[in-house]
């Protein structure tokens, strides 16, 4: 690779142009945190108790819903009790979401993007029984509909959107005990999960159906109160997001084709940075495509695979830029011919690779699934838990194997150039510029890099434990968690959109050069020359001053000489 | 639900309603805040009733203060959760004292303030508990219905988010679906606090040393069922990864609040109040100990306890709800009036200012100063032995009792060593139940003998 714009800016130009991408950075994150409002909220359903018919129990579009005309009249808890056979299998527990809120009704509005449920049992059994140890891995068996309904159709149009018989397991705690009745509590199990939040209204039908034969549901005493959480994503969290991506695509669009024309300017091939460069440029570029507007108008259920995946492309994209950064920058031309990623870095990337891979399993064998049934999850059943915890494991391994790889790079890379700052002073102008261009560029990113990830980290820890706002002052609140996804997202197309600047080649010679070759071959050839020379350079004796010269003290040079 | 145990309830309910034909006296204006006349709402109409209950019944127009009949007009549906909260409040007080010589008994005729009996009229420890767990039942079942969706006046918890930009220069309905399509609408469990604060307390000025013990009371019932809520979360980021986690809060089941009333009704504290602090001084509210009902800082305090000042609020507004935070109110404490400046409150509201801040001392004053969720008593309680219908007690003849306990249920204490009958039933339960899905439950009818005991 030849020289980069980041070599020949000058200490003025690159403090602007670093403070400007500082400034974005802090406008994204205040976006978030002033503007946004939580990313997601949630809508808490009791479910209200329906008795029916048995006739049309087998019938699934017949659906009891509970507010509007026409609803069942919820019986309760005392009727059931009253009644001689405590209304077994005629019962229908209904949530109807949203509930209405301040005098109106409310209803979903497709800013809201998707929709996720959980369910909260608790049971109760007669003390009576023999039953004492909080179950565990309780099976139970629930016949789940769910129906919508648009604004403006008639209270009584429900439509039937899925219908499941699912099998959950339930992990309990004793929460009382009398002398008539134990209660238990359980851990809260995933219901649905609906990638498109597209019709105003939701209905949840649940039933659970006792059957001897089938030993079905008969280990549990008396269902006691269900509770439904829906967690929604934030219209005004879209909003925001949208608008952030909005903004940002056409930036990174622009910068990577200002890039790529640069490097066709050259008279020769791209190099393997440059390539994956542009691969990096075109993940982030995937990424931040607005997708979500389509979803405004069209039924898109695959939105969150879809969202998922495309993080994954950048993330890995990410890594394996890193790797390759680094094993390009080891100041050792080992082979004459130019490195690609067949060549060289097909061993380096295969960690990444394999958790990439086992990562989108796992999310193809969840998610995926529950494009054709939204109940299904992978983690309700004990083998499918395991094999989900096969999937990230595997991936939890490839990751620490990614990143002890990618330190002992980093370390290697380091201690070539302790090796090479020995020998720096002896060597030709050219030769020397060249690997302090090469020593000053791996630096900046390091640097970079450390910063962002350090600040990702920074930030999903502050967003996990500050548990929402925090306040400023009286009148100012920083919504945290808010604004560490926007300004971790911010921060990542601003650095991608600074090494597309800072690492494009540049078009400037470098200052010794002036007088012997204009051409932006000369480039070529001193680093070809530099390649012949390094046997001959690495026998030299380190006894000439070496440490001294630090790269900043060559960066200061280089500024001078601008 | 064993039937003998129906059976019991049902001999209790006819032996109460006999004796319940006491005159009612015209004791209204004198014995203010001796019993609240909105229990009676609990037998103004079963709250499953087909018909839905108005609020322009008769019945409840007689049982509900002015104030209570505006709140149960403006919020429609909110009648129901309280019939619901009242029976709830009965039957959970039946539950935990079922086993003693005062058993909860309620009148099924009467109304109002009489629906516990004249016990309400003394103020004891059972008085403590009745106004305690009718509290914290309207709290519960606020909450409760709030979730159901039976409530449509229930507010949002509007504390997590930041206003639409758009929302704020719309007015009306249109700013509230904006609001929700922006932020959400996360549950609001302070306005069943609130509501309670509102609904409950009404009438309760705090005045006389038996209002500030049915306040203290309230606010202890209303404390356990926020003191029982706990936190659930969801993550569901990338891949389901904790990137994004979801957090709310989620009520218990109201026994397990009964439980823990039921355990404080047995260490409640005898309290009088403090004689230097007259009904209508400010009170002195030292900046660190406001709110706080964690057992560090209310150690410190030597004498007695002193509450966060609350101020009263509108139901409906969208103030963000300190209520919910129990351990600090860090926006309260910077408006609290300091000793340096009194009286900044005193004028805000005439009578109804500062209802919750006041003192009460133990009785013995070794004895350590009742917290927040402590019961609160003024003198001891009857022995409920024998029947009294001047103070409203009806004894434990007829009671039944555990032959084999040493404990308060057991026949010795329970009859007041006035001896006890066994006799044997026969009780029929359903037993051995096949089911088939669908649509078909069997079940046997066993017959079980029982012995029971009952005292004379």
């Amino acid at each position: 690779m030849s020289g980069t714009i980041l070599e020949n800016l000058s200490g003025r130009k690159l403090s602007i142009l670093v403070a400007s991408l500082l400034l974005c950075q802090v406008f994204c994150f205040l976006l978030g945190g002033l503007y946004a409002p939580l990313p997601a909220g949630h809508v808490t359903v009791l479910g209200s108790l329906c008795r029916e018919d048995h006739t049309r129990q087998n019938d699934t579009s017949f659906l009891l819903y509970s507010r509007g005309a026409g609803a069942c009249i919820p019986v309760s808890r005392e009727e059931v009790e009253r009644d001689p056979m405590k209304m077994a299998n005629e019962l229908v527990h209904v949530f109807q979401m949203p509930l209405p809120r301040d005098l109106r009704d409310l209803d979903y509005s497709r800013w809201q993007q998707n929709l996720i449920g959980v369910l909260q049992v608790e049971f109760g059994y007669d003390s009576t029984s023999e039953l004492r140890e909080p179950p565990k891995e309780l099976q139970l068996t629930i016949d789940m509909r769910l129906a919508y309904r648009n604004k403006g159709d008639p209270d009584q149009a429900w439509k039937l959107y899925a219908h499941g018989v699912e099998q959950r397991y339930l992990d309990c705690v004793t929460a009382h005990v009398g002398p008539t009745e134990t209660l238990y509590s359980c851990d809260m199990i995933p219901l649905f999960e609906l990638g498109a939040l597209h019709h105003s209204f939701y209905l949840l039908n649940l039933r659970f159906p006792l059957d001897t034969p089938r030993q079905m549901n008969l280990q549990f005493g008396h269902m006691h109160d269900l509770t439904l959480t829906a967690i929604h994503q934030n219209g005004g969290f879209t909003q925001i997001w949208l608008m952030l991506k909005t903004v940002l695509f056409p930036f990174v669009v622009g910068i990577m084709i200002w890039f790529w024309r640069r490097v066709h300017l050259l008279q020769r091939s791209p190099a393997l940075l440059e390539y994956m460069l542009i691969y990096l440029g075109g993940a982030l570029t995937f990424l931040n495509l607005p997708l979500e507007y389509l979803s405004l108008v069209v039924e898109m259920p695959y939105m969150l695979l879809l969202s998922d995946i495309r993080q994954g492309i950048f993330y890995a994209m990410l890594l394996s830029f890193w790797l390759v950064f680094a094993g390009e920058h080891m100041l050792i031309q080992d082979a004459p011919n130019k490195s690609t990623i067949r060549s060289r870095y097909w061993k380096h990337l295969s960690a990444v690779v394999v958790g990439c891979i086992s990562l989108f399993v796992f999310d193809i064998c969840e998610r995926g699934v529950q494009l054709r049934n939204p109940f299904y999850s992978i983690w309700t059943t004990p083998l499918g838990a395991k094999v989900a915890m096969t999937f990230i494991i595997l991936a939890g391994v490839s990751a620490a194997i990614y990143f002890l790889f990618l330190c002992y790079m980093i370390w290697k890379v380091f201690r070539n150039i302790g090796d090479k700052r020995t020998s720096l002073p002896s060597m030709s102008q050219a030769r020397r510029l060249h690997y302090e261009g090469l020593i000053y560029r791996f630096k900046f990113l390091m640097l970079a890099t450390l910063l962002c990830a350090a600040l990702t980290v920074a930030g999903f820890i502050m967003g996990q434990m500050a548990e929402g706002q925090w306040q400023w002052n009286d009148n100012v609140e920083i919504q945290l968690t808010s604004a560490f996804l926007t300004g971790v997202y911010g921060m990542w197309n601003i650095y991608i959109f600074a090494l597309l600047i800072l690492y494009a080649p540049s078009h400037k010679q470098w200052p010794t050069m002036h007088h012997s070759d204009e051409t932006t071959q000369s480039n070529e050839n001193i680093v070809a020359s530099a390649a012949s020379e390094e046997i001959e350079f690495s026998h030299l004796p380190s006894d000439s001053n070496p440490s001294e010269i630090s790269s900043l003290t060559s960066f200061t040079r280089k500024v001078a000489f601008d | 639900m064993d039937i003998s145990y129906i059976f019991v309830i049902c001999l209790m309910a006819l032996f109460s309603s006999d004796s319940s034909i006491v005159p009612v006296e015209g004791k209204q204006k004198s014995g203010r805040g001796r019993g609240s006349m909105w229990w009676g709402i609990a037998k103004v109409g079963e709250p499953n009733n087909i018909t839905p209950i108005m609020y322009m019944d008769p019945a409840i127009h007689s049982t509900l203060r002015r104030k209570q009949r505006r709140l149960v007009r403006d919020n429609p549906g909110v009648l129901g959760a309280l019939v619901k909260g009242a029976n709830l409040a009965i039957s959970e007080c039946q539950h935990q004292f079922r086993n003693r010589r005062w058993n909860c008994s309620t009148k099924t005729i009467s109304r109002g303030k009489n629906l516990f009996g004249k016990i309400v009229d003394r103020g004891c420890r059972e008085t403590s508990f009745i106004y305690a767990i009718t509290s914290a039942a309207v709290t519960h079942s606020i909450a409760r219905a709030c979730s159901e969706g039976t409530i449509e006046s229930c507010t949002c918890d509007y504390s997590h988010q930041s206003r639409s930009p758009q929302a704020n220069h719309q007015a009306g309905s249109v700013a509230g679906v904006r609001d929700w399509e922006w932020g959400g609408c996360s549950d609001n469990i302070g306005f069943g606090f609130k509501f309670s604060r509102e609904f409950v307390d009404t009438g309760e000025r705090g005045r006389n040393l038996r209002e500030k013990m049915n306040l203290h009371n309230n606010e202890a019932g209303r404390a356990h069922v926020q003191a029982e809520m706990r936190q659930e979360c969801k993550c569901h980021g990338m891949s389901g990864s904790c990137t994004v986690k979801t957090c709310w809060m989620r009520l218990a089941n109201f026994r397990v609040v009964g439980d823990n009333l039921k355990a404080r009704f047995d260490g409640a504290t005898r309290v009088q109040v403090n004689n230097h602090r007259s009904q209508n001084s400010i009170p002195v509210i030292s900046p660190n100990a406001v709110g706080s009902n964690t057992a560090g800082p209310n150690a410190l305090m030597p004498q007695s306890v002193v509450y966060g000042e609350e101020e009263e609020r509108m139901l409906n507004d969208h103030m963000p709800d300190s209520l919910l935070l129990e351990n600090s109110h860090p926006s309260k404490s910077n408006s609290l009036p300091q000793a340096g400046q009194p009286n900044r409150n005193g004028h805000r509201r005439g009578r109804k200012h500062n209802r919750y801040s006041f003192q009460l001392n133990p009785h013995n004053p070794e004895h350590k100063p009742p917290g927040s969720k402590d019961l609160v008593y003024l003198e001891p309680s009857p022995s409920f032995c024998e029947k009294n219908l001047r103070h409203g007690i009806l004894g434990t003849h007829g009671r039944q009792c555990n032959e084999t306990s040493l404990g308060v249920d057991g026949c010795g204490l329970m009859c007041c060593g006035r001896g006890y009958r066994r006799d044997e039933v026969v009780v029929v339960e359903r037993c051995a139940c096949t089911f088939h899905w669908c649509c078909e439950v069997k079940c046997k009818l066993c017959r079980t003998k029982k012995v029971i005991y009952t005292c004379l």
